[in-house]
């Protein structure tokens, strides 16, 4: 992959999180379902590449977090879209054709 | 603002690393937990389900290490980090940190310290507004160099130009305060009104002159130094519109100025040049009243436009004048009055101590270096576990600027000293020393000094020192590894030894000059002679006669006071720096020059003991006598002359010196002699009576071309006088005695600038002392430096070579041999040195030939002091190391690996 893919890549994670988030603040691990539920199953994210784009998107102030417990009742970290974030998924999907891309099936390599 | 953000978290990263960390950890567990428990619930086994999830989660570690790498401090964690581990590397050998921060400190120091002093000087503006703007004005003329301004020409001046925004002008003066309190005389400056608006000054109290002021016939007013007010009047905020009593006139205080404004030349109060501008010394236009001018530069105009415009209007005041012939207007900005003459004294310093900044980087590089070796297993271990060496070279580099940093701060200190005792030796030599401080430029430049100080010595080192070969250490066999680094320890001492050598010179040939400068011969006997002034106020001595018994009594009187040898008075002293008078003259007989001016003598008025007290060789003729007098003299034709016609009128003998003598009667005896002041039938004319050995005036620097010669003090007696008293016991013992005598024949008359010719002559040499002192200091530290670089690399050479110097005596060398061969090595490196900084010193001394007195820059007998002491040193340093080298016991060292 060139460094322009994975950078364009990088940008469409980002923005998948972003959209996920748009429906309620989620946990790592139901951004990942989440995510599989709104490209119909085409999308699955690698587990290890998730964390890295949250942390990302969250020092750029597009999300928050906070610790909390689950459905189950366990420990969790959520994450909830910020102003910003939001500003910034309605920008990306008026610019960009987001189905166009969940077509093609985003599996990123660490 | 999303890098501001980023910023933040990098910070908060930074600080709550370990949170971050557990942070993270936990979030990545709980979710593996959570996909063990979607396995589970799709019927896995739980201990399948947890290790399943693991497995699909990829590499945790890696991840973890990514997700740190986001949410971490970043670069500044790394750069944390490299600094907490280079501080305990230093910790750990506090002898090596000690001796690199100490070595540092000296060069950091020293540099910090002499660019305080260049900063105040040379690089900080002038503390007037757009100080860059203001220029100094004098006359020209290519005959007699540089003169001061005269009146009528300043009024031209000012009325015709276009180049400037204000032109003012000054002299000085003195006047005796009298009325409130002791009679103390007092500096004054006699100021323009438009000088006080050329430097934009105001008032603190008041108001400064008005133009009416500058009119004659005005008011007789005066503006007080914030000073003089604060000391002689207790700072009193009603001292406006009340009177003092100057030289017996009543002047009405108008004014106070800041504590900050002291132009010019710290006067203890400003006088208007209105009452002054109608004496004939004024008001002619051929005579030089010790005028200045400055000037402000109107925005956009250059220097080079103003002085075009002022020497054109120069060049009309020629035509329409005959005493303005060769006339012209010289400009000097006006910071380069204050400094020009140390400029090139300071950049010299600058640059010996920056030589001495680069010698401690040598020493301290080879510090680093010889600890190298020591480290190799560190470094083998950082990089079999995958450090990178870029990695491992910037954590060096991290610990060199650490290093340097801490030899910065003790630097730092080192040069708030060093700049205290600068100005506690020699306050006078530096102009603007009162603004030496460490200000905001000074601590700047420390910080970049001491980082790229770090840089500096620490590349080598780190680049070697990061240079593993994994195999050959694996083998143990460390110091056969040496080999490639060898060369490059040399190559610095090398260096270090010429840079020595090149310091040492210098401080060589100032210190010979210095010498040469002490030892110099003045013309006249310096020793046991107190000096002091006596201005008599013209109001209230306006008779010559007056004059003439005043003096004759103090004379009398100190006379006879014991531990007096010999009294006499002259208008001007050697080596003060007052009293200047220059006369032009004409030979009788002979025509004018070819440039139309007549020649102008050094002229000073003296009592006939003058010449006795201060040993002055007569030569040919006599010295002045009592009967050198003017009693001759009718009052009747004094009626109608001005103070200085009836000065002069009295005038008939005069002596001159030997210089005189061959220069204008080249193959006759000048005894006899007639010698014009002036054309036409009443010019007073003086017959040469005597001639006499020829006196440095200035001190022993000066090279004034003019002619010397005296007027006899009862046939010319002029106010201001100095008291030069030739004493038995030393001099100091009786200025109470001198001043008490002055009190008595006039309990109103106060005696200035009380010196010693001993201290006067010092004085005249203060700022070459200080040159010295400075720069010997720099070559001794850098000898110190030198010394240690020298002994530290033998010592390690000596260490290395054990194995080698254990084969050698195995197979059959003596004790002596092993001896010979650590000198022979140790002298190579030495007298490599040796030769390249003598290239270096040849070349390079040149710079300092206006720092030298009768001393060429390259003077062999300095240049062979210095290479036999430098080589003595070198062989003391290698001395104790190859004694060490001679008691290797060569059992032990076969065996040592």
């Amino acid at each position: 992959m060139t460094k322009l893919k994975a950078d364009l890549l990088q940008g469409t994670l980002d923005m998948l999180i972003l959209k996920a988030l748009s429906l309620g603040p989620l946990h790592g691990y139901g951004v990942i379902q989440r995510i599989r539920q709104m490209s119909d199953e085409m999308l699955k994210v690698e587990q290890g590449s998730l964390y890295p784009a949250l942390y990302r998107i969250e020092q750029r102030g597009w999300v928050s977090s906070k610790w909390g417990t689950n459905e189950t009742g366990r420990k969790a970290k959520f994450y909830m879209l910020t102003k910003a974030g939001q500003k910034q998924l309605t920008a990306e999907e008026e610019s960009c054709d987001l189905p166009a891309l969940a077509i093609a099936k985003v599996r990123m390599v660490t | 603002m999303e890098w501001l953000n980023i910023l933040i978290a990098r910070l908060r990263g930074l600080l709550r690393r370990e949170a971050i960390l557990q942070d993270i950890e936990e979030e990545m567990r709980l979710h593996v937990e959570m996909e063990a428990q979607t396995n589970i619930e799709r019927g896995m086994k739980p201990s399948d389900a947890q290790a399943m999830a693991l497995r699909s989660f990829g590499n945790l570690g890696r991840v973890k290490d990514l997700a740190f790498e986001i949410r971490g401090g970043g670069f500044m964690d790394t750069i944390w980090r490299d600094l907490r581990y280079g501080a305990r590397m230093l910790t750990k050998n506090p002898g090596f940190t000690v001796i690199a921060v100490v070595t540092l400190a000296l060069g950091i120091g020293a540099n910090t310290a002499i660019f305080s002093v260049v900063n105040a000087v040379l690089l900080r503006p002038l503390p007037y507004d757009e100080s860059d703007r203001l220029v100094i004005l004098n006359e020209h003329t290519q005959q007699f160099g540089t003169m001061s301004v005269s009146w009528p020409d300043f009024v031209d001046w000012r009325a015709q130009q276009t180049v400037f925004d204000r032109i003012g002008v000054y002299n000085f003066g003195n006047y005796n305060l009298t009325g409130s309190g002791a009679p103390e005389q007092l500096q004054a400056a006699h100021a323009s009104a438009d000088l006080f608006a050329t430097l934009r000054a105001k008032a603190a109290l008041g108001r400064t002159f008005t133009d009416d002021e500058d009119r004659p016939g005005a008011a007789l007013s005066v503006i007080l130094s914030h000073e003089l007010w604060r000391r002689r009047f207790g700072g009193n905020p009603n001292i406006l519109n009340q009177t003092i009593t100057l030289d017996a006139g009543l002047y009405t205080v108008v004014g106070v100025m800041p504590p900050n404004f002291l132009f010019p030349n710290t006067p203890d109060m400003w006088v208007p040049v209105g009452p002054l501008s109608t004496q004939p010394a004024w008001q002619n236009r051929g005579s030089h009243p010790g005028l200045t001018a400055i000037g402000r530069l109107k925005a956009g105009a250059s220097l080079e436009q103003a002085r075009a415009a002022m020497n054109t209007i120069a060049a009309r005041l020629e035509q329409q004048y005959p005493t303005n012939r060769g006339v012209r207007v010289q400009m000097t900005p006006m910071l380069e009055t204050y400094v020009g003459d140390v400029s090139r004294a300071l950049w010299v310093l600058l640059g010996a101590v920056g030589v001495v900044l680069l010698i401690a980087c040598v020493n301290v590089a080879n510090l680093l270096l010889a600890r190298a070796t020591l480290r190799q297993r560190e470094m083998a271990v950082r990089a079999a576990l995958g450090a990178s060496r870029w990695r491992v070279t910037r954590q060096l580099l991290t610990e060199s600027s650490l290093l340097a940093l801490m030899g910065g701060a003790l630097g730092l200190l080192l040069a708030k000293l060093c700049i205290k005792l600068i100005l506690i030796v020699n306050p006078d030599s530096i102009p603007r020393a009162d603004e030496i401080n460490l200000d905001g430029r000074v601590l700047t430049f420390t910080l970049a000094v001491s980082l790229l100080t770090g840089i500096i010595f620490g590349i080598a080192p780190a680049v070697q020192t990061s240079r593993v070969d994994v195999q050959a250490m694996l083998k143990e066999t460390a110091r056969s590894m040496t080999g490639g680094r060898r060369w490059l320890r040399h190559i610095l001492v090398i260096t270090e030894i010429a840079l020595t050598l090149v310091l040492l010179v210098g401080a060589g040939l100032l210190l010979r000059s210095f010498y040469r400068l002490q030892q110099s011969n003045l013309g006249f006997g310096a020793e046991h002679v107190l000096s002091f002034r006596v201005n008599l106020p013209p109001q209230k001595y306006p008779g010559e006669q007056q004059k003439i018994n005043f003096f004759h009594q103090v004379m009398e009187n100190l006379r006879s006071q014991p531990g007096v040898q010999e009294v006499a008075i002259a208008s001007r002293a050697p080596l003060g720096n007052i009293g200047q008078w220059q006369p032009q003259f004409l030979p009788d007989g002979q025509p004018l020059p070819e440039s139309g001016q007549a020649p102008s003598m050094e002229a000073t008025v003296v009592s006939p003991a003058y010449f006795r007290a201060l040993a002055i060789p007569l030569l040919r003729g006599r010295y002045f006598a009592e009967q050198d007098n003017r009693l001759d003299v009718r009052e009747e034709t004094l009626q109608g002359l001005t103070p200085a016609q009836r000065l002069m009128a009295g005038l008939k003998v005069m002596i001159v010196d030997e210089e005189f003598a061959r220069r204008h009667w080249p193959n006759e005896d000048a005894v006899g002699k007639r010698v014009l002041f002036g054309r036409g039938p009443s010019a007073p004319v003086a017959t040469v009576v005597g001639v006499v050995g020829r006196v440095k005036l200035d001190g022993p620097t000066e090279d004034s071309d003019r002619v010397q010669g005296y007027f006899p003090y009862l046939q010319v007696p002029a106010n201001a006088m100095t008291f030069t008293v030739k004493t038995a016991v030393e001099p100091e013992g009786l200025i109470a005695a001198a001043r008490q005598q002055v009190l008595t024949t006039d309990s109103e008359q106060p005696i200035s600038q009380i010196r010693t010719f001993t201290q006067m002559r010092a004085a005249a040499v203060a700022p070459q002392r200080l040159n010295l002192l400075l720069l010997g200091l720099f070559a001794a530290v850098a000898l110190l430096l030198a010394l240690v670089g020298i002994y530290g690399v033998m010592s390690y050479a000596v260490t290395q070579r054990t194995h080698e110097i254990g084969l050698r005596m195995a197979l059959g060398a003596q004790r002596s041999d092993v001896l010979k061969l650590m000198i022979r090595v140790g002298m190579t490196l030495a007298l490599a040195g040796v030769l390249l900084g003598l290239g270096g010193a040849l070349a390079l001394t040149r710079l300092m030939k206006t720092l030298l007195f009768s001393v060429s820059a390259t003077d062999p007998l300095t240049f062979a002091v210095v290479t036999f002491l430098l080589t003595g040193v070198a062989l003391l340093a290698c001395i104790v190391p190859a004694l060490r080298a001679m008691k290797v016991d060569p059992m032990v060292a076969l065996r040592f690996d």
